[in-house]
């Protein structure tokens, strides 16, 4: 009973510990850039503070004294990393309002993005890599193979500009961007699927072919189990355990498809923000997006771990 | 239950038409076990595969398989038998349990799907199997838990819940170590007791013999020597069977009874030795001395401490207790040691040759040490501009040997140099490691799970058990 | 059956790789004496020829400025595989040396560095870089920087793992045993089993950093015009997208082809 709650807690901390590192690693380079900002430090924190409107040099004094800025700047630092630990995450500099009001929104926009374009990519990639694999060698598995290679190779945006051309300004079918009903999803979503499976469909390729060549399927065979119960009882969860423990890594090219795919389109998700705070100098909007993102990862990496304790008897058990 | 096997005139050809087993007539019954038995590459796995019906694509099949007086059905058909009347037993069966199914429901669903009972009756059946078997145990574990042993035991668990006639077994001891080969191979011959028909394939003497029944001796895809096992392994008529039967190490001559010198000083000596990993004792107490000219085995089963020991006495490991004293004044390559693997000892890219001119070229030796020992050694120069890959591994420890000795040592840890070998050349390199202690006044610790082998080769042998270090008793 | 199938598979990693050997000789080709054979000024104007077709006078037609196309191109593709491999050779070097170090010190030292490496990982990598573009947006230090960041982490980990695999390996310590010292088994024994597996990292890392300037720079945030760059090309002529679709997306042709040329040369598998 200890080992097996042991199991549960061990990915559990380790996410956790990898949480508290995101926090850091964001909080220390929020830091840095506020202090690389051009300007007087005070008046800015005293306008991230109260809103731009309401800071005069009576209110940059109060806060010069009040946050001590005259400290040693480790001091200053540790505070800084106190606040981003407790998600107080400070105001815009150009709006005023709130970062985590700001990034509200735009969280939903973004997990609606993700949240089509995820299913949509397993949809594409997965009978893709399954054909591929069960006819390893053969002319399916070279074209699966080309096509993922060309699809890597292309960049997202210019494959997004490529569908946008085809489908809304040729074909008429869709309008180009914006957010107005779920017609503008479907261009989005699609861009950022196809990226994702281009690699899923990879990784679905080598663990078919693995499992169909495996001595389990083999001895399954052997056993007098017919065709379809061999497969059904050791070769579908056999062939998913990988798939499933690469989608932690997928998630990384999600998120990175998503800062694409947004400023592209103009999504008002969270990567549009993040993209535009970066040209703004927003640093507080630059680090609360940036967090967020991380610590997005962070969290449904976890649910992957969970899945894969759920579908895998040896994760955790190794040393048993 | 029946299972008369015949096998007429089978023969299985490579695509390009090259036979790689020919004409292979046999005949099998139930209780008798029939062993075939031979090197890697005899061909006599493949006989397995052709009975069965599961050769690889592109190999060709002639001759007939004739299972109770009819003639097997081809393709399909044939797998409609597989589990209800032709069983296999895997190579290495822990690789072909599922490893995300727990023990009894990999013997379950045989009972369900294969045999149709109801779901409670093939659990009840199930664990009844399990029982038969001593793993009753282990029902709610998965086979990664499970020993080698047990996962064999499992897979035959397996395979009896079909029920079938005729049960094949391949390599049954692949991966096992002495006492667990052993037990299998006495499982193997209860099959056969029980009424099956058995047929075993084994490049392993030992198992044979255990296995008893009829043996039939491969060589090239061809039987060149049948009959009872018993008389075969006693009188063996054909030269290569009787060089296999030979090539056992209790047939090994004794080191010569001639007065033997006494063991010159110590070269290597350990007091009070000790070694924990993370907490674990692994060696305790131990008390060795290795003298010029003599050669010291330790024996155990695999894990039990038995490298460890080797290692400390070379400095690689450091003690966790006691002290290793070496010989004053010496350098330290003249302390030396064979690897089990032989491959795994040598730079992948790099050839004899090279490997050779960097030895020389740091220590500063001439080149004739080095053609000196080719020529005592028995190794062709022509090998010198190979790969480790391209090298057999008795040749590849012959080489080992060479570089080692080249630094005129004078101790040499031999860890397992032999058991990765085909029998014919572990007779060879051990024998010849034999004579190189005396010759060259070494101090040899060899290190082995045989106790045959190192009985033959050693003045005094050691055994391991629960962590310490005592003499050896005579038997074995 | 799979023997047979493993076969052709060699077989034909050959040819791709031959096949991307020829593309990226051509494209290096293309960026190295293009500037110099090319008459036409990257940076010239002309705006009667705005947008215009591929013909006699612009080989490859003209942007909406009227510049030539094919000379920004030259220049563009020569800026990204420069600016790809120095960035690529440094983060590689970095993280070689310190994997191996990591590797053959243990202790303090190799835990302390895969802290920072995993610190560094904890984080998607283009969130990283941009974090760091953040300190000064459209400067090529930063980005170069940024990136730099973000890749040396997988040569360390890479590094660090094959190495000390190796010198666990028997071979290893049969030449401690054999008297050679650390500088021979580092020369002879790890680094050349260390070298393709650095290679293929390097190629699938210049891809891939082509890839993100391209990216960044297409939003703004990357090199900003009017340096000719590959994806800053293609943004600056998004309002004419519908207009004239080639012009704007040939400089994406051109990312792709690198990219791609990268992929098949580097070989291996795709991860």
């Amino acid at each position: 009973m200890r080992r097996n709650a042991w199991r549960v807690l061990r990915p559990l901390l380790s996410r956790l510990g990898q949480a508290g590192l995101v926090a850091l690693l964001v909080g220390c380079i929020g830091f840095a850039l506020m202090h690389a900002l051009p300007g007087d430090q005070a008046f800015r924190l005293a306008a991230e503070r109260y809103g731009p409107d309401m800071v005069d040099a009576r209110a940059a004094a109060a806060m010069r004294a009040e946050l001590g800025l005259d400290r040693p700047l480790a001091v200053q630092l540790l505070e800084w990393l106190g606040r981003v630990l407790r998600l107080d995450l400070g105001r815009s500099l150009v709006t005023g309002e709130p970062v985590i009001e700001e990034l509200r929104v735009q969280i939903g926009y973004t997990a609606l993005l993700a949240g089509t374009a995820l299913p949509l990519s397993a949809l594409i990639g997965l009978p893709l890599g399954i054909v591929a694999g069960l006819w390893r060698g053969r002319w399916p598995d070279h074209a699966v193979l080309g096509l993922s290679v060309l699809l890597r190779a292309v960049p997202a945006y210019a494959l997004g500009l490529a569908l946008m051309v085809l489908l809304s300004v040729r074909l008429r079918w869709l309008p180009p961007g914006g957010f107005e009903g779920w017609a503008e999803l479907v261009l989005p979503s699609l861009t950022l699927a196809l990226g994702l499976a281009a690699v899923s469909s990879r990784v679905a390729r080598e663990s078919v072919a693995a499992v169909a060549a495996s001595p389990v399927l083999v001895f399954a065979r052997w056993k007098g189990l017919s065709e379809r119960d061999a497969v059904r009882r050791h070769g579908l969860r056999n062939a998913a355990i990988p798939v499933l423990a690469v989608l932690g890594l997928q998630l990384i090219g999600l998120v990175e498809g998503i800062l694409i795919v947004e400023t592209l389109f103009g999504w008002p998700g969270i990567g549009h923000a993040l993209v535009h705070a970066i040209f703004a100098r927003d640093v507080p909007l630059v680090q609360g997006s940036a967090l967020i993102m991380g610590l997005g990862v962070v969290l449904l990496n976890a649910a992957v771990d969970f899945a894969c304790l759920l579908i895998d008897p040896r994760r955790g058990r190794q040393e048993a | 239950m029946s299972g008369h096997v015949q096998l007429r005139g089978l023969t299985v050809r490579a695509a390009d038409g090259t036979p790689l087993v020919e004409n292979l007539s046999l005949a099998a019954r139930p209780g008798t076990p029939l062993v075939l038995l031979g090197e890697t590459g005899s061909g006599k796995s493949l006989v397995l595969q052709a009975i069965m019906g599961a050769l690889p694509p592109r190999l060709r099949r002639t001759g007939e398989v004739v299972l109770d007086g009819q003639p097997l059905p081809e393709g399909r058909a044939r797998r409609g038998l597989w589990g209800r009347r032709i069983a296999l037993l895997p190579q290495e069966p822990w690789l072909a349990l599922d490893p995300t199914m727990r023990a009894l429901a990999q013997v379950a669903e045989v009972c369900r799907l294969v045999r149709g009972m109801p779901p409670p009756a093939s659990r009840a059946e199930a664990e009844r199997l399990l029982r038969d078997l001593g793993l009753e145990g282990v029902a709610r574990l998965y086979p990664f838990q499970l020993s080698g042993g047990m996962a064999q035991r499992l897979a035959l668990a397996v395979l009896r819940a079909a029920d079938a006639p005729l049960l094949l077994a391949d390599e049954p001891t692949k991966g096992l170590d002495a006492e667990r080969r052993d037990e299998a191979a006495l499982r193997l011959r209860d099959e056969a007791g029980r009424g099956r028909t058995v047929i075993a394939v084994t490049h392993d003497i030992g198992v044979a013999r255990i296995l008893g029944g009829h043996l039939a001796v491969m060589l090239e895809g061809q039987v060149v020597e049948q009959g009872p096992a018993e008389r075969l392994l006693a009188r063996p008529a054909q030269d290569y069977t009787r060089r296999l039967v030979a090539a056992e190490p209790a047939q090994w001559p004794m080191p010569s009874a001639a007065p033997r010198r006494p063991a010159g000083e110590a070269v290597v000596a350990a007091r009070r030795l000790g070694k924990r990993f993370q907490g674990r004792a692994v060696l305790e107490d131990v008390d060795i001395a290795v003298g010029r000219g003599e050669t010291v085995a330790v024996l155990g089963p695999s894990g039990c401490g038995k490298t460890t020991l080797g290692d400390l006495l070379l400095g690689l490991l450091r003690p966790s207790q006691g002290e290793v004293r070496r010989l004053a004044g010496l350098a330290p390559w003249r302390f030396q040691k064979l690897y089990q693997d032989p491959p795994s000892a040598f730079a992948p890219h790099q050839s004899m040759r090279e490997a050779l001119r960097h030895l020389g070229r740091r220590h500063g030796l001439a080149p004739a040490v080095f053609g000196g020992l080719l020529d005592r050694l028995r190794l062709p120069p022509a090998l010198l501009d190979r790969r480790p890959a391209e090298l057999s591994g008795g040749e590849l420890q012959r080489f080992a040997l060479l570089r080692a000795l080249a630094l005129d040592p004078v101790f040499l840890f031999a860890d397992e140099p032999t058991s990765r070998l085909d029998p014919i050349t572990q007779r060879e390199v051990a024998l010849l490691l034999r004579e190189l202690v005396t010759e060259r006044d070494l101090g040899l610790l060899l290190v082995t799970h045989d106790a045959a082998l190192a009985r033959r080769m050693a003045d005094r042998v050691f055994t391991i058990e629960a962590a310490r270090l005592s003499p050896a008793g005579c038997a074995g | 059956m799979s023997g047979l199938a493993f076969g052709r598979r060699h077989a034909a990693l050959p040819r791709a790789r031959l096949a991307g050997a020829v593309l990226l000789l051509l494209l290096l080709g293309f960026g190295l004496l293009g500037p110099w054979l090319i008459e036409a000024d990257p940076a010239r104007q002309d705006l009667t020829a705005s947008l215009a077709p591929p013909g006699a006078r612009f080989l490859l037609g003209a942007d909406h400025l009227g510049r030539s196309m094919l000379a920004r191109l030259a220049h563009a593709v020569r800026l990204s595989f420069l600016l790809s491999g120095l960035t690529v050779a440094a983060a590689g070097l970095l993280g070689t040396v310190l994997g191996l170090l990591a590797a053959w010190e243990g202790g303090w030292l190799d835990r302390g560095l895969s802290l920072l490496a995993d610190t560094v990982l904890a984080l998607p990598g283009l969130l990283l870089v941009l974090l760091v573009i953040a300190f000064a947006p459209g400067q090529i230090l930063p980005l170069a920087c940024g990136i730099a960041l973000a890749l040396w982490v997988e040569f360390f980990r890479v590094t660090r793992a094959q190495a000390r695999s190796l010198l666990a390996r028997p071979h290893v310590e049969a030449a401690r045993l054999l008297g050679f010292g650390r500088a021979y088994i580092l020369r002879h024994l790890i680094l050349p089993e260390l070298a393709p597996i650095l290679l293929t990292l390097a190629g699938f890392g210049i891809g891939g950093v082509i890839l993100t300037i391209a990216t960044l720079s297409f939003i703004s945030i990357g090199l900003r015009p009017p340096t000719a760059e590959l994806g800053g090309m293609t943004s600056e002529m998004l309002p004419y997208l519908a207009e004239a679709p080639f012009q704007a997306l040939l400089p994406s042709l051109f990312v792709a082809l690198a990219v791609l040329a990268c992929h098949l040369l580097a070989g291996g598998r795709p991860r």
